[in-house]
This record gives C-alpha cells, structure tokens and sequence, in this order.
C-alpha cells in the first residue's frame, strides 16, 4: 500500500471490501493516510468508501430528525431505502436537529431526500421574488 | 396848305433862307445829326448787343426755369403716380405679409397645440407606465413581506403544534409519497 500514490477510489474499493470481510479498517486506514501524508483526504476517503459500500449493497445513511426516530419510523426508512436503492443491508446513523421543526431528511452517498418542514419553508422563502 | 405856301414864299421873296426862316441852324442840324448817327453806331456797337446778350440769356434762363418747371411738374406727377403705385404695391405687400402672419400664426399655434397634444399623451402613458411599474413594485413586495410573514408565522405556529405523532405522520406520508 505504500508504494505508487492510489487513487481516492481505489482507496475506498479497498477498505470497503475490508470492511465487508469483517475486518477493521479504522487503524489501517489512519495509518495509510498518515504514511502517504493524504489525512486532508480523510473525509472524502470516508464518503468514497460509503459510496463504495453502497455499490456493494451495503448503504450508510445519514437521518435527520427534529424529534428521536421512533423504532417503527426507522424500520419504514430502512424498508424505504432498500425498496428504491437495492441495498440488501441500510445502515442509519440518526441525528435530531430541533431546527428543522418536522418531516426527514436522509442523506445516502447518491442522493438527498429532505422532507423536512424547514426545507419547505426554506423552499417558501426562495420563491421570493 | 396854301397858307404856308404864300408864307414860304413871301420869306423868300423877302430874300431869308427856308432854314433860316424856320429857326434852323442847318450847321447845328449836321452836327446834331452825325452826333446822332455816332451815337447810334455807339450804342449798336456796345450797348445793343450787351443789352441784347442779357435779354437773351435772361430769356434762356426764363425759358430754362419754365422747362425745368415744367419737366418738375412732369416729375411731380410721374411721382405722384410713382408714389401711388408704390402705395398699391404697398398695399398688397402689406396684405401678402399680414395673411402670411395669419397662415403662419394659425400654422404655429396648430403646431404648438401639436405638440403640447403629444406631451400630454406622453406624460399621460409615462404615468401609466410608471404607476404599473409601482403597482408591480408593490404586489413584489407585497408578495415576499406575505412569504416572510407566512414562513414565520409557519415556523412560529409548527414549531409549537408538531407533536411526535403528527411528525410520524409526515415523515411516513413524505416515504410513501416517494417510494
């Protein structure tokens, strides 16, 4: 790994195949980038390996609520993302931001879905003219 | 006639001389005549033809005084007509120029009136355009002061009244909306 300079992609194709393996990518990974001098590249590192695991099935989304998610909420989101993206596993990491007053708002490596009750007030505003 | 005839010829016969009978002295009768005859001479040489010369001249000038009389009265009333062709030239001039004034007036105040007709109509459709373009104005600001004031009274009024049921509720319409 420390030879020739990698591409970012190449990069996540491999820690996500790691991390598929069951093995932990956190402590390699570090230490890869720290090696190669490329630890500024940490965060697109991290979303090109969750767009990689993405197209493995595997899908990491991002949920922002203005309240706790309830358990059956979650499992509507779940079943929701695996029915329009084709992941066979959805992983959430939930947020609560009181600032956006209602509704959701999901972010996947791919896309955005924000229903949320600020976007469309947001939206509202906008559309001064 | 006999008379004087017996008294000629009884001074004769008596031996007196005709001349002498009468009283005249035929010597003085000479001088008196070639004195005479000299002053004649005298005065056709010298005096006559002076006189005659300023009789002349004295007429040329009157004959001249009256030709210029005349040719002055000729002049005068050549000027007369002069004057009076003059006047009637005048005359309609003054009636070309003052009709031209006329034309030329009514022209002109056509023409302001023209033109003050088209400012009117311009001051008329600026004031249209401009009072749509406030109408406009104000319906945008209208439109966004009622965005900003729904957007708060939104926020206000949601941020109170969403509770965690009606929450659930949106979150599950906007899934099902999108899948």
């Amino acid at each position: 790994m420390a030879g020739a300079r990698l591409s970012r992609r190449k990069i996540a194709a491999y820690f996500a195949d790691e991390l598929i393996a069951g093995r932990s990518v956190v402590k390699p990974l570090a230490a890869y980038l720290v090696e190669t001098k490329r630890t500024r590249e940490a965060t697109l590192v991290l979303r090109d390996i969750e767009t990689a695991l993405a197209d493995r099935g595997i899908l990491l989304a991002d949920v922002s609520t203005s309240r706790a998610l309830a358990a059956d909420t979650e499992k509507m989101i779940t079943d929701y993302l695996k029915n329009t993206t084709g992941a066979t596993d959805v992983h959430i990491r939930p947020h609560v931001d009181p600032y956006l007053l209602g509704g959701v708002r999901i972010d996947t490596p791919n896309e955005r879905l924000d229903t949320t009750l600020r976007h469309r007030l947001n939206q509202l505003t906008a559309s001064k003219i | 006639m006999d008379v004087v005839t017996q008294f000629a010829a009884a001074e004769g016969a008596a031996g007196g001389d005709i001349f002498t009978t009468l009283g005249i002295n035929w010597q003085l009768l000479i001088f008196q005549i070639i004195a005479f005859l000299i002053l004649v001479w005298a005065l056709g040489k010298f005096v006559y033809p002076w006189l005659m010369k300023s009789v002349d001249e004295r007429q040329a000038k009157i004959e001249e005084s009256v030709k210029a009389a005349e040719e002055a009265e000729k002049k005068a009333e050549s000027a007369q007509e002069d004057i009076a062709e003059l006047l009637k030239e005048a005359r309609v001039e003054a009636k070309d120029i003052v009709t031209t004034a006329k034309n030329e007036a009514v022209a002109m105040v056509a023409d302001a009136e023209e033109k003050a007709k088209k400012r009117a109509e311009k001051i008329v459709a600026d004031a249209h355009e401009q009072l749509e373009k406030d109408v406009i104005a104000a319906r945008k600001t209208l439109h966004n002061d009622t965005i900003a004031l729904v957007a708060l009274a939104t926020e206000k009024v949601v941020g109170k009244t969403v509770s965690e049921s009606i929450d659930k509720k949106i979150i599950a319409a906007a899934v099902q909306e999108r899948a």
